[in-house]
C-alpha cells in the first residue's frame, strides 16, 4: 500500500511472548507516564494528558487494536488484552479515545478508502479528537427513536437537532453522529452514519456538570450543521447497522476485573485507617465482595479465552458487563460505609496518616450502569436472546 | 484432544447416559434405609466412577477432580440420591491414603466395587471444617485402641464401615470402625432429601490397634486434601443441581399463562431470571477455575481456598436459585409432586454439608489473608 497511515511499528508486537510484550509495556508506561496522573480519580481533560498521548502517536501506540497498515499496532486479540490489561493496572487515564476505539474501527468495515486516507492520519497523531454524538434528549435507551435531522442540500448534509452526554465534546474536533434521514421508515430503517467537523458555525458546545463537579459530558447544539456527502459512512438510512457492528471487543473490556480489584484495595486502606480491618460485621461483606471480584475474574479468563482463540462471543458475554459494573458499585457503597463520617469529605483527604478518595470510587461507579446499554437493557436482552423468555 | 480429556468425556457421556432423573426412585428412596440404591452404587462403580480419584497403583483410574467433577455435574442434573462426594469420592481418596497396608489390601477393592460403603465421621457439633476439629479421641492400651466423644454429619449414615478420625496424644489418627461394632451408638437424623445423617456417640469403644489406616504428621494433611478435592466435586455437583432447577423454572416462565400472557413475559420475572442466570455462570466459572488449579497440582492452602471459592459460591447460587425458582413457580413449587422440591431438598443438603457458602466466604478470607 502506497499510502501512508502513521507511524511503521519498531517491531512485530505479536511475534513476541507475551512475557516480553509485557515486559516492554511496562518499562515504557513505568518510564513516561506521569505519577501524579495514575489513577485519576476523573476523566482527564486533554490538556491534562496530550504529553503522554501525543508521545503515544509518535511511539505508534496510539491505536492498538488497528491493523499495522493502517497505522495502528496490529495487536492479536491476545496481545490487545494484554495492553489493555497494563493500561489499567497502571492506573492510565484515557482520552477522548472514541477516534482510535470506535471510528477506527468503523473506517475500517464501512468506511471508503477515502474516508480513511482523509481521517486516520489525524486519529494516530492526535490532530483530531472525535466524540460519539448518540444520545439526544428524549432519545437514550430507546436510541433508535433520535430526531435530530440531516437533509440533502446538492453536496451537503444539512444537520440540525441536538445530542446530549456526548463525552468530552469540549475537547473533541469532530463528532461522529447518528442522524434521521429519512422519517416515513421503520425508525432503525431511518438512521444514517455521519462525520461532522465541529469547528464551524451552527455548532454549540455545552459542558454539563457532573454530580461529582466535574465536567466531562456536554450537550452539543446543531443548527443548520453542514457536512459533505462524502462523510456518510455506510449507505443512506443504514446508520444503525454501522453503529450496531461496534459492540465487539468493548463489551469484554467493560466485563473487566480491574476497576472492582481497584476499588477493593481502596477498600482495604481506608478499613485499616478506620481501625476497621479486622471487625467482624466489615470482614463479613468485605470477603462477600472478594469472592465477586475472584469468580468475576474466573468468567473475565474464560471470555477472554474465547477471544484469543478467535472464536466469537455470544449474547451472553452480556453478563459480564451487570456483574462487573454492580460488583464495582456494590464496593464503592462499602466504602463510604465504612468511610462513616468521612464521606462527608469531597475529595482526597487523611485518615490517620493515609490520604484516600473515598468519594472518588462512589462516582466512577454510577455511569458503567448506565451508559453502554444500561444494566437493564442488558437484562432484557439476556433474558430474551439467551433465556428465550417471550417478548411482551 | 489429550488422552485424559477424552477419558473426562468418556465419563461425561457415560454419568449423562446413566444418570437421567427418575423422580419415581429417588421418592422411594426417601423413606426407606439407607436411603439410596446399593444396586444403583454398585453399577456406578462398575463405570470406575468411585475409583476416579485413587491412584492406578491403587487400583484406581488415577484421574482429577475434573474427572470427579464432571460425572457429579450430571448426577446433580439428575438429582441422584447416590452419596457420590461423600462415599465415592472423599472416602476412597482418603482410604488410598492408609499407611497400614493390610487393611487397605483388605477394604479399598470392595469399597471400589461399590460393595463396601464408607463414610468418614469426624466433624463436631460445631461444623468446624478443618480436620484437627474432631472431638473424637482415641488411646492406646495393650494393642487396643479405644474411641471417645462424638462426630455429627456422619454422611452417608448407613455404611458397611466408618473412617473415624481421632485425636490421640501428639496428634490425629485414622481408624476403621466397621458398622457391626457400633452397637446403638450410632443414632440418625432426617435430612432434606430423605436420606439420614449420622451421628456418632463413642464412648470407650474398644479396637484392635490394627484397626488405625493412619497416623502421625501425614494424618491432618490426607483428610484436607480430600475434604477439598471432596468440596470442589461438591460444587460441580451443586451446579448440575443449580441448571437443572433454573432450566425447569425457565420452562415454567414460557408457558404459564396469567392475565393472557406467558409469565416471563413480564419484566419484573425476566429482570430476575437473569440474575438466577449469572449466579450459575459464576459458580460454573468458580467451579471450573478451582478445578484448573487443583489439576494445576494446587496444594495446602492454596487448594483449600480454590475449594472455598468454588463451594461459597456454588452453595450460595444454588439456594438463591432454589429458593427463587419456587418463588417464581408459585404454589405448584412448593409441593412434594412437582419435581422441583427434589432439587431444592438436595441442594440444601449438598449447600450445608461440608461447610455452607457463609463458611467458606470466611475460609477463603482467612486463607488469603495468610497468603
Ligand atoms: C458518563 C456518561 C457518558 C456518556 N457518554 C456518551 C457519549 O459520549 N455519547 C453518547 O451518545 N451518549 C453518551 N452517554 C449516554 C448514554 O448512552 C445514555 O445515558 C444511555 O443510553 C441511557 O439513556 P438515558 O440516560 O437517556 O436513560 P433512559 O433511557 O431514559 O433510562 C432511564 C432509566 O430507565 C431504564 N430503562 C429504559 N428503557 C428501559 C427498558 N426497556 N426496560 C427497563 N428499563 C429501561 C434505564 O435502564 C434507566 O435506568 C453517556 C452517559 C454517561 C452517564
Amino acid at each position: 500500500m502506497s499510502f501512508h497511515y502513521g507511524v511503521t511499528q519498531e517491531r512485530d508486537w505479536n511475534a513476541l511472548s507475551d512475557t516480553e510484550f509485557r515486559q516492554i509495556l511496562r518499562a515504557e508506561f513505568e518510564a513516561h507516564y506521569p505519577a501524579e496522573l495514575r489513577y485519576a480519580p476523573r476523566r482527564l481533560r486533554w490538556h491534562e494528558n496530550k504529553d503522554w498521548y501525543l508521545r503515544m502517536a509518535e511511539k505508534g501506540w496510539i491505536a492498538p487494536n488497528w491493523p499495522v497498515e493502517y497505522g495502528g499496532m496490529g495487536l492479536s486479540a491476545a496481545k490487545l488484552l494484554i495492553f489493555q490489561e497494563e493500561v489499567e493496572r497502571w492506573g492510565i487515564g484515557r482520552y477522548q479515545d472514541h477516534g482510535t476505539l470506535m471510528l477506527g474501527p468503523v473506517l475500517l468495515r464501512w468506511g471508503t478508502e477515502e474516508q480513511r486516507r482523509q481521517y486516520l492520519p489525524d486519529v494516530l497523531a492526535c490532530k483530531a479528537i472525535w466524540c460519539q454524538g448518540y444520545s439526544e434528549p428524549g432519545s437514550g435507551s430507546d436510541l433508535a427513536s433520535l430526531k435530530t435531522k440531516a437533509v440533502r442540500e446538492g453536496d451537503e448534509f444539512v444537520i440540525t437537532g441536538q445530542k446530549i452526554w456526548t463525552t468530552l465534546a469540549q475537547d473533541a474536533t469532530h463528532m461522529f453522529v447518528l442522524v434521521r434521514t429519512d422519517f416515513e421508515a421503520k425508525k432503525q430503517e431511518g438512521i444514517s452514519f455521519l462525520l461532522v467537523d465541529l469547528a464551524q458555525k451552527g455548532v454549540t458546545v455545552r459542558p454539563i456538570r457532573d454530580m461529582a463537579g466535574h465536567e466531562e459530558f456536554c450537550e452539543v447544539f446543531l443548527d443548520e450543521v453542514r457536512t459533505p456527502v462524502s462523510n456518510l459512512v455506510g449507505e443512506l438510512n443504514k446508520g444503525w447497522t454501522v453503529a450496531k457492528s461496534l459492540l465487539g471487543f468493548e463489551r469484554i473490556h467493560v466485563g473487566s476485573p480491574k476497576m472492582p480489584e481497584y476499588g477493593l484495595t481502596v477498600l482495604e486502606k481506608l478499613a485499616r485507617a478506620r481501625g476497621l480491618w479486622a471487625d467482624p460485621v466489615f470482614r463479613e461483606k468485605y470477603g462477600a465482595l472478594k469472592l465477586d471480584v475472584a469468580h468475576l475474574s474466573d468468567a473475565y479468563n474464560h471470555f477472554t479465552g474465547i477471544v484469543v482463540r478467535g472464536e466469537a462471543l455470544g449474547q451472553d458475554i452480556s453478563w459480564l458487563k451487570v456483574w462487573a459494573t454492580e460488583t464495582f458499585q456494590r464496593i464503592a457503597d462499602l466504602v463510604v460505609d465504612t468511610a462513616g463520617p468521612f464521606a462527608a469529605i469531597n475529595g482526597e483527604l487523611e485518615i490517620a496518616g493515609t490520604r484516600i478518595d473515598v468519594l472518588a470510587s462512589f462516582y466512577k461507579a454510577r455511569p458503567p450502569t448506565i451508559y453502554g446499554g444500561s444494566n437493564e437493557i442488558q437484562r432484557n436482552i439476556l433474558a430474551q436472546q439467551v433465556l428465550g423468555l417471550p417478548r411482551k | 484432544m489429550t488422552e485424559q480429556n477424552e477419558t473426562i468425556d468418556l465419563l461425561r457421556n457415560s454419568a449423562a447416559g446413566f444418570a437421567k432423573f427418575d423422580g419415581k426412585r429417588i421418592r422411594g428412596w426417601r423413606a426407606n434405609a439407607p436411603g439410596f440404591d446399593r444396586a444403583h452404587w454398585r453399577q456406578m462403580a462398575e463405570q470406575g466412577w468411585l475409583s476416579i480419584l485413587v491412584p492406578e497403583a491403587e487400583g484406581g483410574l488415577g484421574l482429577g477432580v475434573e474427572a470427579a467433577s464432571a460425572v457429579a455435574g450430571e448426577l446433580g442434573r439428575a438429582c441422584a440420591p447416590e452419596p457420590f462426594v461423600m462415599a465415592g469420592i472423599l472416602a476412597p481418596a482418603l482410604l488410598a491414603q492408609a499407611t497400614n497396608t493390610a487393611l487397605k489390601a483388605e477394604l479399598l477393592p470392595a469399597v471400589l466395587a461399590g460393595e463396601t460403603v464408607v463414610s468418614l465421621a469426624w466433624q463436631p457439633a460445631t461444623g468446624g471444617l478443618s480436620p484437627d476439629a474432631t472431638e473424637i479421641t482415641a488411646k492406646r492400651q495393650a494393642g487396643q485402641i479405644i474411641l471417645s466423644g462424638e462426630a455429627r454429619f456422619v454422611s452417608p449414615a448407613q455404611a458397611d464401615g466408618y473412617m473415624v478420625l481421632a485425636r490421640e496424644q501428639g496428634g490425629l489418627l485414622l481408624a476403621w470402625v466397621p458398622a457391626d461394632s457400633l452397637g446403638d451408638s450410632l443414632v440418625e437424623e432426617a435430612g432434606p432429601d430423605g436420606i439420614p445423617s449420622g451421628r456418632l456417640r463413642l464412648s470407650d469403644l474398644r479396637l484392635p490397634e490394627t484397626a488405625v489406616l493412619m497416623s502421625g504428621n501425614r494424618v491432618a494433611e490426607a483428610v484436607q486434601t480430600a475434604l477439598d478435592q471432596a468440596l470442589i466435586v461438591q460444587s460441580a455437583e451443586l451446579c448440575g443441581l443449580m441448571q437443572r432447577s433454573l432450566d425447569m423454572t425457565l420452562d415454567y416462565l414460557k408457558t404459564r399463562q396469567q392475565f393472557g400472557v406467558a409469565i416471563g413475559s413480564f419484566q419484573a420475572l425476566q429482570h430476575r431470571s437473569v440474575d438466577l442466570f449469572i449466579q450459575q455462570e459464576l459458580a460454573r466459572h468458580a467451579t471450573a477455575a478451582a478445578i484448573q488449579k487443583a489439576e494445576a497440582g494446587a496444594s495446602g492452602a492454596a487448594l483449600s481456598q480454590a475449594a472455598s471459592s468454588a463451594k461459597a459460591r456454588a452453595a450460595e447460587a444454588g439456594m438463591l436459585i432454589g429458593t427463587q425458582a419456587i418463588q417464581l413457580h408459585g404454589a405448584i413449587g412448593f409441593t412434594d409432586e412437582y419435581d422441583l422440591g427434589l432439587y431444592v431438598n438436595r441442594t440444601m443438603r449438598l449447600a450445608a454439608s461440608l461447610g455452607n457458602a457463609a463458611e467458606h466466604r470466611r475460609r477463603f478470607d482467612d486463607l488469603s489473608e495468610g497468603a
